[in-house]
């Protein structure tokens, strides 16, 4: 550029002159750019990497102050140690069948009503989409006296399905809003071929539709699992008897059950057992998170 | 992104047979029965979303009505309890520990609220682009966002341990605060690092939010702005800041209906205390119902917060649409 601007500075337009200090300003930009989204990124990565380098200190060292040697020592005695002693693996199972289930549930729910709601006429469907919806306002930390009252006659208190059904269905806003778009965005012809060619309903959703829908089901079953699997409160409220919690009320007793001095090395490494799905998952299946937000149904 | 605001609105995509198929072709049959077939295919419309509505009417529907009626008992666990009219509700506004947890939500809410939205607009500029690194970029600022406050807050609660926690450990190596900090155990300090946490915590959900919608204004109005020689600045504030209004509100709503919920840190960081100094209202509601069993009296506490997120949401509503109207035009 310089030799070329050099050799015929009278060709120098008044453009190209503006492209050179623009494409200087971009390369400045990038760098700068680079540099603040670099140290933004370890203040979000680091601490939870620095969990999870701490989860295989000894025990002995995660309760004294961070020095640079405590690197040398790393161990999985705190995981063994959770294990043999915690039961973790049992909470981490409850955990792992609660948000399956929701997602399960959620997906072959949601699935069912966006089809209905996308494809079908019937009457009263503004009214029912409406009502599904307006859940998203209703928040269920308000309704946990209800809930529990509720549950609790019906046996679904002290109950993983039961919680799985709670989760199902605070979930399914989000979920039915997605699926009825899924199934909108789909040509209205595919699935008339196949009713033309005498499919059921039924039928045509599995073998026509069900390809096209596969990504909106992702989005939903990602964001149920997420939030089953990370849920606090609701736990908290509708199951009591130990052998049923769920990692995070695992932890809890960790902290506040056992008596005498916490153990943090337990504390720590069950907290990064509790990490694992979500980061594997949203690094995994990024790409259907997004889409989730994208979609609109997002509320609060 | 078209948000929630599907309700009430009438749907144009939403086809039904009879209006869509003319008949004819292969359609003889249809011709026959064709009121039959269509009866049919709304009974198949309704058995399709009927769990759905089920589950909603049954853990939602259901128990928002029977919230109301019990807030106007004065409900214990187990026992007979009575109509109490509003005397809950007259009761709760004069109870401290309830007006403390309004007023202290509050305050929580209104500390996080900006630094929330700031980090998060000022991140989503940064990721926006599809520029290198960008989806790591994103990854990285949205993952303390995905693993939850519950796991966080456990993971904090080791690090704000005098002596051993890094937060002491780091401040000190500044020359910021003394090694044997206690920040659990006081009110001030407790509030101020679980505020850091949040902020920490939620800008990622606000980033996506905004990086949303900034990925829908149309390049063509970059593009222009810059023949016309806009710089970056002017850019932003013309065309970036006025199309992202929608975007922006819906991301401050959510904050803030979440700030209102906000349970899981203070329970596992500081269980309310010292004293009930950090108790939120959900944790007031939850303390009220399952600890003291008074669970009229909390309902009556939940009722009003249902009614507070109810009026933020059909303000939400009430934004959006304007934004609605305006993507539409355009």
């Amino acid at each position: 550029m310089t030799a070329a601007t050099r050799t015929s500075p009278v060709r120098r337009t008044e453009q190209a002159a503006r492209a050179e200090r623009k494409r200087r300003k971009g390369r400045t930009g990038f760098v700068l750019y680079l540099v603040g989204g670099t140290l933004a990124a370890l203040v979000f990565l680091v601490p939870l990497a620095w969990a999870v380098l701490r989860s295989f200190m000894p025990n002995t060292l995660v309760t004294q102050a961070p020095s640079g040697a405590d690197f040398s020592h790393l161990t999985v005695s705190n995981y063994t140690g959770l294990i043999d002693t915690n039961d973790i693996l049992r909470y981490a199972l409850n955990s792992l069948l609660v948000a399956v289930g929701t997602g399960l549930l959620t997906a072959i729910i949601a699935t069912m009503a966006g089809y209905g709601f996308a494809r079908f006429r019937f009457r009263g469907s503004g009214v029912v989409f409406a009502l599904v919806l307006v859940t998203m306002m209703v928040p269920f930390q308000a309704l946990l006296t209800p809930l529990f009252l509720e549950m609790h006659s019906l046996g679904l208190t002290n109950n993983l399905a039961g919680l799985a059904l709670f989760y199902t269905t605070f979930n399914l806003p989000f979920g039915v809003f997605v699926m009825r778009n899924t199934f909108l965005q789909i040509p209205w012809e595919m699935s008339e071929a196949a009713s033309v060619d005498g499919a059921s309903p039924v039928r045509t959703l599995v073998s026509v539709l069900r390809p096209l829908v596969i990504p909106g089901i992702a989005t939903t079953v990602l964001y149920a699992f997420l939030f089953s699997w990370t849920e606090f409160v609701g736990a908290l409220t509708f199951i009591t008897s130990n052998d049923l919690y769920t990692l995070p009320l695992a932890l809890l007793n960790m902290e506040y059950g056992s008596v005498g001095q916490v153990n943090f090395g337990y504390l720590e490494a069950g907290a990064v057992i509790a990490m694992i799905p979500c980061v594997l998952l949203y690094i995994g299946l990024q790409r259907f998170y997004i889409q989730g937000l994208m979609s609109g149904a997002i509320k609060g | 992104m078209t948000s929630a605001g599907g309700i009430g609105r009438r749907v144009p995509a939403l086809r039904g047979p009879g209006g869509h198929v003319p008949g004819g072709r292969g359609q003889g049959w249809r011709r026959l029965g064709g009121g039959g077939l269509s009866a049919r295919r709304s009974r198949t419309g309704m058995i399709l979303v009927s769990p759905a509505f089920a589950m909603v009417a049954l853990f939602v529907l259901f128990p928002l009505g029977f919230a109301v009626y019990i807030s106007l008992t004065n409900w214990p666990l187990i026992g007979p309890y009575h109509y109490v009219g509003g005397q809950n509700y007259s009761e709760i506004i004069h109870d401290q520990a309830f007006v403390h947890s309004v007023l202290f939500t509050l305050l929580y809410t209104a500390i996080v609220t900006v630094p929330i939205f700031v980090l998060g607009y000022l991140m989503a500029l940064l990721v926006r682009s599809n520029r290198r690194g960008a989806v790591f970029f994103r990854t990285a600022f949205f993952l303390p966002y995905i693993i939850g406050l519950a796991t966080e807050s456990f993971i904090l609660l080791l690090e704000l341990q005098p002596d051993s926690g890094a937060v002491d450990f780091v401040l000190h190596k500044l020359g910021l605060a003394a090694a044997t900090t206690a920040w659990t155990v006081n009110y001030g300090l407790a509030l101020t690092a679980i505020c850091v946490f949040v902020v920490w915590f939620a800008s990622g959900l606000t980033m996506m939010l905004l990086m949303a919608g900034m990925n829908g204004i149309p390049a063509e109005l970059y593009e222009s702005a810059d023949v016309d020689g806009a710089t970056w600045w002017e850019k932003e504030r013309r065309v970036t800041l006025p199309l992202l209004r929608r975007s922006i509100a819906l991301s401050l709503i959510i904050s803030v209906i979440g700030s209102f919920l906000a349970f899981n840190q203070f329970y596992i960081l500081t269980e309310g205390g010292p004293g009930t100094s950090t108790e939120p209202v959900v944790m007031w509601i939850y303390q009220e119902a399952f600890v003291q069993y008074h669970l009229g009296y909390a309902t009556a506490g939940a009722i009003v917060l249902v009614v507070v997120i109810a009026v933020i949401s059909a303000l939400q509503f009430y934004l959006l649409r304007d934004g609605d109207d305006k993507k539409a035009a355009r």
